[in-house]
């Protein structure tokens, strides 16, 4: 049985559509996370789901039970809104406790705000107002907030957007930590890709105002069925190019290569090439694979790992050595390539995946 | 074109202090970056250069000159913020332009300089668009734009791709790129972005809670922090720490679960403190092995977190006996690993920070017979 599941949803707002047909399943126990583009309707959909919204048409169904008419209230799920306020009379303890105030639910109420505060590592912090805090703490207070409820549901909206990196990056252990604790399912919203890989077990891509792929963050990431997969879920973004598919035979601008298509076509036929960074090969190049001559335009200094961003046959692409100091191109113009068995290929009219490639080897 | 100088800057607003005896050196033609998280007072000295915020004490100079309660319109200082600036109902070249209007410049000069800046910009296909209706990314190419247009001596960055998409970031690091090496103004750039940092920089100044802490080129500070803090603010995730008990007595020996065999502080003099110190280990998750099975020199731990980073590398947090550090492998690797991993790592790769969190400048060595001798090791460092 799925926890939450979204049948058929519908929401326009006047004129203006937000959400066409959507369907969508959450499992328990499991962080899923809504990946979609900044006005992709994330906000939206996770209204939708606590509550605060009714959808025009479709229904939203709890454990198999239908509760699109029910309040934000009877649902009791927990939730993080995106743009998070905490009340600045009540010291920390008083506003990390309030759902559970709110909801008359106060016995043992001193031993879980501890128990959440210790987790999140603002338990020294509990007598302090909010304009005592730093944003991070204020950030941890409001993840409080919206977890101590007993809730199985827990509903993030895009929590960390505007924080810091290195905030970001020590909340996303505190978070995935934090779903083993509470024992339920995290529904979370992004349009950030880094913390869709950091924190999803399963990811729902909202594009176009319906989710147009999901799956485990490994299904995705390594065999996206839809080419927007590729572009957003990958950090830095994937490298596209275009080229033509007759048969087995794709034809690109870095040369050509045979493709095993699971589709059967005759026709010539115009595909997108996806191209991870990481698949971008600077040494060890095999005859098989496609080769180019590039030029650097920048490199970027991860510390331990050198973005490479360069230019070939006209196009620009990324490429990811992962050692910061010795850059295997010092020269500004080198060689590189790219085995076709880790190309992504989808049909440019329909943007889905047809090709499984295969290292069957650039043909001259 | 002008270097900037702080000197023994301090800033409070109420009884709170955001910059405390700042003094710094800008080079003329150079990009600085202040790196620091949310509060470092970053933000804070960049409106004092600018002239936007006046400090509480100390001076500041430009090209030489004190500039100190000079308005910020006579400091010839062009500043892009982390908002881009767009005047509504006006054409993309009159976006650019509109600063050089107040200047007394021929048509003909004005003109090359706005063209200068579209060039160099890439936005030549964006002219006959309405700028209002562009996205935060290409907004900000347009902010770049004008500040280029100036010819200032000094432009300023405040946080500038802080809120674009993420798609876009890319595009403007290109961008900044071009202009720190084609333009060569004296540029001070804000951010809490390392990697624009380590990218973009001639030199870093690290700072927290108002304090400079380091003041660096980028391969010098993240190699070689002078403190823990810079070790775990730079990389992704930056260093783990393992703290160790010290004895001086011992002739710099030391146990850590880092290593199966004892390890020796080269120059055990050098660290400072009492007699029973505390020591930590800093130690990149880059210079640490993940092997599958036990290997020579490696030593056992138990893999506690797991997850993707950039380029779909596995990050992974591995408990040895006592400690928790954090590693990296690649994701073919990654994606099979198991609970129990080996790791692996030379002493030579960890800084040894001392109990007041400094880093001390000696190497961590292989105490045993078939070590190389000390003193070859010694004189390569």
């Amino acid at each position: 049985m799925f926890e939450v599941e979204l049948e058929n949803i519908t929401k326009s707002y006047g004129s203006e559509s937000v959400l066409d047909g959507m369907n969508l399943r959450f499992e328990r126990g499991r962080f899923s996370v809504v990946l979609g583009s900044p006005v992709s309707g994330k906000s939206v959909l996770m209204r939708l789901i606590m509550g605060l919204e009714s959808p025009d048409r479709g229904r939203i169904l709890f454990r198999g039970q239908d509760v699109t008419n029910q309040p934000a209230g009877i649902r009791n799920f927990g939730y993080v809104p995106q743009s998070f306020a905490l009340y600045p009379h009540y010291r920390v303890f008083d506003n990390i406790a309030y759902p559970l105030v709110l909801a008359k639910k106060t016995s043992g109420l001193r031993a879980r705000v501890e128990k959440i505060a210790k987790k999140l590592r603002i338990d020294h912090l509990l007598s302090k107002y909010p304009n005592q805090l730093s944003g991070g703490e204020k950030q941890r207070v409001a993840l409080a907030r919206g977890m101590i409820k007993d809730s199985s549901v827990f509903i993030l909206d895009d929590p960390l957007v505007g924080l810091d990196f290195k905030l970001r990056e020590s909340l996303f252990v505190d978070l995935r930590d934090m779903l083993s604790e509470v024992e339920g399912s995290v529904i979370y919203s992004t349009s950030d890709p880094l913390e869709t890989l950091a924190l999803a077990d399963d990811v729902f891509v909202l594009d176009d105002r319906r989710i147009i792929e999901s799956g485990s963050l490994d299904q995705l990431y390594e065999e996206p069925q839809q080419a927007r997969t590729l572009q957003i879920l990958g950090v830095p973004p994937a490298n596209f190019i275009s080229g033509e598919l007759t048969g087995r035979i794709c034809r690109t601008p870095l040369g050509q290569c045979e493709i095993e298509a699971n589709e059967e076509t005759s026709a010539q036929r115009p595909v997108r090439i996806g191209i991870r960074p990481e698949d971008v090969c600077f040494q060890d190049l095999a005859p098989s694979f496609l080769l180019g001559d590039g030029r650097v335009l920048l490199r970027e200094d991860l510390g331990a790992e050198t973005l490479l961003y360069f230019e070939a046959a006209g196009l620009r692409f990324i490429g990811f050595w992962s050692n910061g100091e010795a850059a295997p191109i010092q020269k500004d113009e080198f060689k590189f390539g790219i085995d076709p068995g880790s190309l992504h290929v989808f049909d440019t009219n329909s943007g889905r995946r047809i090709g499984i490639t295969k290292s069957a080897g650039a043909l001259v | 074109m002008a270097g900037v100088e702080l000197s023994d800057i301090s800033k409070s607003f109420g009884n709170f202090t955001a910059v405390k005896n700042v003094s710094l050196r800008f080079p003329e033609r150079t990009t600085t970056c202040l790196l620091g998280p949310s509060g470092c007072g970053k933000t804070t000295l960049l409106r004092i250069i600018a002239g936007l915020e006046e400090p509480t004490s100390g001076a500041v100079l430009i090209g030489g000159k004190e500039v100190t309660g000079w308005p910020a319109r006579r400091r010839d200082i062009a500043m892009v913020f982390q908002y881009p600036v767009i005047y509504r109902g006006l054409s993309v070249f009159e976006n650019i332009a509109l600063p050089l209007r107040e200047q007394k410049l021929s048509k003909g000069e004005l003109t090359s300089r706005v063209e200068d800046a579209i060039a160099l910009l890439g936005l030549e296909r964006s002219l006959n668009l309405d700028p209002e209706r562009f996205d935060n990314g290409t907004r900000q190419r347009v902010a770049f734009a004008r500040a280029v247009a100036r010819r200032s001596s000094i432009i300023l960055f405040d946080e500038p791709i802080t809120n674009v998409d993420p798609e876009s970031k890319f595009r403007l690091k290109q961008d900044l790129k071009k202009i720190t090496e084609r333009v060569r103004q004296t540029i001070i750039y804000v951010t809490h972005d390392q990697n624009e940092a380590m990218t973009l920089a001639d030199q870093i100044v690290l700072l927290k809670d108002g304090e400079v802490l380091q003041q660096d080129a980028p391969r010098q500070v993240y190699n070689h922090p002078k403190q823990m803090f810079g070790g775990w603010f730079l990389g992704s995730p930056g260093m783990s720490f393992l703290e160790h008990p010290f004895d001086p007595g011992q002739g710099g020996r030391l146990q850590s679960d880092l290593f199966p065999f004892p390890v020796r502080i080269a120059d055990a003099h050098r660290v400072s403190g009492s007699n029973q110190a505390t020591l930590r280990l800093g130690i990149r998750p880059e210079h640490l092995r993940v092997l599958t099975s036990p290997e020579p020199d490696s030593v056992q731990g138990t893999v506690l977190r797991k997850f993707r980073g950039v380029a779909g590398q596995y990050l992974v947090a591995v408990k040895l006996s006592k400690h928790l550090v954090w590693a990296k492998v690649r994701h073919e690797l990654g994606k099979n690993l198991g609970e129990t991993v080996w790791l692996r790592c030379r002493p030579e790769a960890v800084t040894i920070f001392d109990e007041q969190d400094q880093a001390v400048s000696s190497a961590l060595l292989k105490d045993s017979p078939e070590a190389r001798p000390a003193s070859q090791i010694a004189d390569s460092k």
